[in-house]
């Protein structure tokens, strides 16, 4: 759906899900379960994650291991550290659907749904 | 050199004066489109003013250079000026002093504005490429990934491509067709562009710090962004969900103490806007005012550039 992207999230998601080092054929056979797919476009696609950082590998006879970098949980965090920190400061431009509130913020809501509520009792 | 002063003339009042009224004029979100054009129009031809008086500042030393350089030929040669000369020498020095002085500062803020611009599309993308990548993909949650977070919240990041991302909290308070509205929301900021809106004026507060029109412009292109969006999300799925899933995700999340002063009254002010529309008449009132508004200032500066053009031209003639 996402194009050649959504080939490395999926591989992603596997590794992840795997918790332990895994080699290209593991994922290969896999992937080829449930998809057409040629063994280069998994090699390539691993080799391409290594070389952004989101994977590491160590040699392992002729082929890799491959680890994630980091748990989905520490990506997760970080995604979350960045889109929730204070509006303008953050650099990334992210459109929120809802800005963090404060709590003054908060009881004028209230208010405002209190005196909808009470104006149109249904 | 009066070209110069006349755009300025303009441009001052236009950064300082305007920005109150125009908030109030947008700030209830009668029209969210219009209210954009607005402050976009007068952004833009606040910077065209500028430009447009350091090009005739610029291009009247350039024009005086002659003199100037004559003068000082004739100081170290040892022969004498005629007092015209010297009196023309004399207007030219802080005039190039001026010309120069601006130009480093326009190259300047210009740097330092394609870099800010640079570095946040650099952030935003990477941050995208990272939710897609770590995000799950729910049959619940169609055109979003799923992070793995107890905050509240949902966003959207431009990129290649964007992502909508909302987290696992957010999922959990919403119900199928808030969640629904969430992301009609968050597609309407990527089809309408508004993260251009918001980099580009951003950047512009960024770079003029001091000036009302470009730090008021920003923070109410960032509500106005969200007010077009609930439009859309409002014919999607309708305002009480809409409504509802504003409602559902302002109140359920905990409150941090760095509430944005910003957008302090906003999600109140979006859910008021969305419950009780103004009556119609008062709403086209609106409308008329700002078109008449943007017109007013698209057509002032238009026609001051353009006689400033006009009076740069008349001097030069007389120069040479």
């Amino acid at each position: 759906m996402r194009g050649f992207g959504d080939l490395e999230s999926v591989i992603m998601q596997m590794v992840w899900d795997q918790g332990r080092p895994v080699t290209v054929r593991e994922l290969f056979d896999q992937l080829s379960q449930d998809r057409v797919i040629a063994y280069t476009t998994v090699m390539s696609t691993m080799d391409n994650l290594h070389r952004k950082g989101w994977l590491t590998r160590v040699k392992e006879g002729k082929a890799y291991r491959y680890t994630a970098t980091a748990s989905r949980e520490e990506y997760s965090a970080r995604l979350m550290r960045e889109a929730l920190a204070g509006g303008g400061d953050t650099e990334a431009v992210l459109s929120h659907f809802v800005a963090e509130i404060g709590g003054e913020e908060s009881e004028v809501l209230r208010n405002v749904v209190r005196r909808l509520a009470s104006r149109r009792p249904e | 050199m009066s070209a110069a002063l006349l755009m300025c003339l303009y441009a001052l009042p236009v950064a300082w004066c305007l920005p109150g009224p125009l908030a109030r004029l947008t700030m209830p979100g009668t029209s969210a489109r219009l209210g954009l054009t607005a402050w976009l129009t007068a952004e833009a031809s606040v910077l065209a003013s500028l430009v447009v008086a350091l090009h005739s500042l610029i291009s009247a030393a350039v024009a005086g250079w002659s003199v100037l350089a004559e003068a000082v030929c004739r100081s170290v040669a040892g022969r004498a000026c005629s007092p015209l000369m010297y009196r023309s020498a004399m207007f030219e020095v802080p005039l190039a002093a001026a010309a120069a002085g601006g130009a480093l500062t326009a190259a300047a803020l210009a740097w330092q504005y394609g870099r800010w611009l640079q570095r946040s599309r650099e952030r935003t993308r990477a941050h995208a490429e990272a939710a897609l990548m770590t995000g799950r993909t729910l049959s619940a949650v169609s055109g979003a990934v799923v992070l793995d977070a107890p905050e509240l919240a949902a966003y959207c990041v431009p990129g290649r491509p964007p992502a909508i991302v909302l987290t696992s909290g957010a999922v959990a308070v919403l119900d199928g067709a808030q969640l629904a509205a969430v992301i009609a929301h968050e597609k309407a900021h990527l089809a309408g562009g508004h993260h251009l809106l918001i980099a580009i004026t951003r950047g512009l507060a960024a770079a003029f710090r001091a000036v009302p029109l470009f730090t008021r412009g920003a923070a109410e292109m960032a509500r106005l962004t969200e007010m077009c969006a609930d439009d859309t999300a409002a014919r999607a799925s309708g305002r009480n969900v809409l409504v509802s899933a504003l409602l559902a995700m302002g109140t359920g999340t905990a409150t941090p103490h760095f509430a944005l002063a910003a957008t302090a009254g906003s999600l109140a002010a979006r859910v008021q806007r969305l419950l009780e529309p103004p009556p119609r008449a008062q709403q086209a009132r609106c409308w008329l005012t700002l078109i008449a508004v943007t017109l007013l200032i698209a057509g002032t500066s238009a026609a001051l550039i353009w006689f400033a053009d006009a009076l740069a031209a008349h001097a030069l003639e007389l120069l040479s």
